[in-house]
């Protein structure tokens, strides 16, 4: 079985095949031997590398979320036939989007206003906290799909920005 | 005693005083607002009143919907738990107004200590020490200009009505004053409805203790030791821990009568913490009351044995506190550790969402004071607790040992928190060995960032659950649908089938 995962935006190719009552799991170069597993819910358990361990695990949708030693790791199946995945929306330079949903409670710009690199498009508000979503590079606003009051939820575009052409630009 | 309360709180502290309530043989009354309809905190009430719409303005802090809510339910009291209305004087004196009494100080003295200008100048008169700063309100920019420069920066810019960081901006130099001062009043608006601010000398490396209070109708007053909160994010505490290790027998003794002086010189009745800081000298001063029951409350109820929401509903009641000072003892050692719905490895930024699965830690000395549930969607109109999580032990070397274990035992999973991040402060040295200040998580952030250094093993365990889930199907994959779906009952509601 091979599978890329995703974590923290890196992907990772993954071997799995399993000998007898043995999983052996190729990362590049390492090779992990992992047995007895057991799996009761979302709790599994098994011995990697003859060191006991204990794990959560649960999938939903296309994230697989993993619980290990007080730790917590969301990663994604980035497959060819799943390209890209949550978040991708986000590091579009010339879309600004919220990393969290909450409230758009200001907006001080329109389409048609010019903006430079650090300036603020919007502010959204989340379990009481503000936070400033700024302009990553310079531009005019070419659309805002919000206004002050809605609730946007995470990684939506709510300004879209058409970059100004620098003439260093290829 | 009162038969029936009304809570005007959501979350884990409106079911901390629901457990209080019904111990006590009182009916607890909850509140919710729109989007909290399935909150945890509702399955604990003996009824239950929506509020309002989701924003905190129109239900929580909504003070004709609850008082309504108070009246039609036929409450005799209301108590408001921490944060929304806890501090606000207006609400203590319509509770009083509408013949219900309000769980906390009078009106009046709630005022006075919720007032940050006015306590100062009250506690300054019976001899306790103050920071250097501003005594008066003045919303002229010119105003905090000429005091930054008296006192000297660094200056602090804090909400009047403020408490837990929030409209709260440290000032190096005059450059940054203004927009420190414009944002602070922007977000004391947004958190307290009030856009006071004031300024005052800024102490580096403080220690942050405070001391809990309860004082009664008759005039008896008792402290309860202290609580260390030097472990802050944003200025908003995460872990609180009592004893302090920055404390011995002497000072310990000077600081909780301080603090009985301060709750009597405002008049102030039930309970109360008083907030010192602690200079690098271990000179103390003065910080602010905070007129309600606090968040890591439950570490004094864990080392004295005391039942905190009990005593603030007998003292509202009218009765005398039946413990005297000398019967107060602080055994052993206990740690609180907040969970919040944010991301540590993104400046803590909130994250609500949806719980698809929930263990908590169990075992000796462990308590969970929680207001969630898997399968909740968390909001993200409200504050980021989730729950709490305290533990106690002989002393403070196997309480920190326990509290790891506990945080690695606690599994949320759907939605990022600072779990693990927790765990890292228990187990850096810097944390154990008992010397920090309220810059501990700045000065100690490359330390207390996650380990990427067992990323293979981690992928190759993800790698074996995806086979075996592939294989096996349901057993391990999405959320437990037997456990989290809505029943037939849910669906209906209780109330429709009683013909409300």
């Amino acid at each position: 079985m091979q599978y890329q995962l995703s974590y923290l935006n890196k992907v990772y190719d993954v071997c799995v095949r399993q000998e007898k009552d043995e999983f052996i799991v190729t990362i590049g170069q390492k090779v992990f031997r992992l047995k007895d597993c057991a799996v009761q819910g979302h709790q599994v358990s098994c011995r990697i590398e003859d060191k006991p361990c204990h794990m959560y695990f649960v999938q939903d949708k296309d994230n697989y979320y993993l619980a290990v030693d007080g730790e917590y790791y969301v990663m994604q199946q980035a497959s060819a036939s799943k390209q890209g995945f949550k978040g991708a929306a986000a590091s579009e330079a010339n879309s600004i989007a919220s990393p969290m949903p909450g409230l758009l409670v200001r907006m001080p710009v329109a389409v048609g206003t010019e903006v430079k690199a650090g300036d603020t498009l919007a502010i959204v508000e989340a379990m009481k906290m503000q936070n400033e979503l700024r302009a990553s590079r310079d531009g005019v606003v070419k659309k805002v799909n919000f206004k002050e009051g809605d609730q946007v939820d995470a990684f939506q575009a709510i300004v879209e920005i058409e970059p100004q052409r620098r003439q260093d630009d290829l | 005693m009162f038969k029936k309360i009304l809570i005007a709180n959501r979350g884990e502290i409106a079911i901390r005083v629901t457990r209080a309530c019904q111990e006590l043989g009182v009916s607890a009354v909850g509140v919710y607002s729109t989007v909290d309809k399935n909150s945890y905190h509702l399955r604990f009430m003996d009824d239950t009143y929506w509020i309002g719409d989701s924003a905190p303005g129109e239900s929580y802090l909504n003070i004709t919907n609850i008082i309504d809510a108070a009246k039609a339910s036929g409450a005799q009291a209301v108590h408001p738990g921490y944060g929304f209305l806890a501090e606000n004087a207006s609400f203590a004196k319509v509770c009083e107004e509408n013949g219900l009494v309000f769980i906390g100080p009078d009106s009046k003295a709630l005022s006075l200590v919720g007032d940050k200008i006015a306590s100062r100048n009250t506690v300054q008169k019976v001899g306790i020490p103050i920071i250097p700063g501003m005594q008066i309100a003045d919303a002229d920019i010119r105003g905090f200009t000429e005091m930054a420069a008296k006192v000297g920066y660094p200056v602090i810019v804090k909400a009047s009505m403020g408490g837990g960081g929030k409209g709260m901006r440290i000032v190096r130099n005059e450059k940054e004053l203004e927009a420190s001062v414009q944002a602070g009043q922007r977000e004391a608006r947004s958190a307290f409805g009030d856009e006071t601010v004031y300024l005052e000398k800024y102490i580096e490396r403080p220690r942050h203790i405070e001391f809990q209070v309860l004082r009664d109708q008759h005039g008896n007053v008792v402290h309860l030791f202290e609580r260390e909160c030097s472990i802050q994010r944003r200025h908003q505490k995460i872990i609180e821990e009592t004893p302090s290790t920055a404390l011995n027998e002497e000072l310990r003794h000077k600081m909780g009568e301080s603090a009985k002086k301060v709750i009597e010189a405002a008049g102030y009745t039930n309970a109360g913490t008083v907030e010192f800081l602690l200079d690098e000298s271990r000179k103390f001063y003065f910080l602010e009351v905070n007129a309600r029951v606090q968040v890591e409350h439950p570490i004094t109820e864990m080392v004295t044995g005391i039942d905190l929401v009990r005593q603030q509903i007998l003292i509202a009641a009218g009765e005398k506190i039946k413990i005297g000072q000398n019967d107060i003892e602080q055994r052993g050692h206990a740690i609180e550790a907040r969970i919040y719905a944010e991301d540590p490895e993104n400046n803590f930024l909130p994250c609500p969402g949806k719980i698809l699965f929930l263990n908590e830690p169990s075992g000796p000395g462990i308590r969970v004071d929680s207001g969630i549930y898997g399968g909740w969607d968390v909001p993200p109109h409200y504050d980021p607790i989730l729950s709490k999580l305290i533990v106690w032990s002989e002393d403070r070397e196997t309480a920190i040992k326990r509290m790891s274990r506990a945080l690695a035992n606690y599994i949320i999973i759907g939605i990022k928190t600072n779990l693990g991040y927790l765990k890292r402060v228990m187990d850096t040295e810097k944390f154990t060995d008992g010397n920090y200040h309220t810059h501990f998580i700045d000065e100690n952030e490359s330390e207390l960032c996650m380990s990427k250094e067992n990323l293979p093993e981690i992928l190759a365990l993800a790698a074996m659950a995806i086979a075996v889930s592939e294989r096996k199907g349901t057993v391990v994959t999405g959320i437990d649908e037997a456990q989290y779906s809505t029943t037939p009952w849910q669906e209906l509601g209780e109330w429709e089938i009683c013909g409300h």
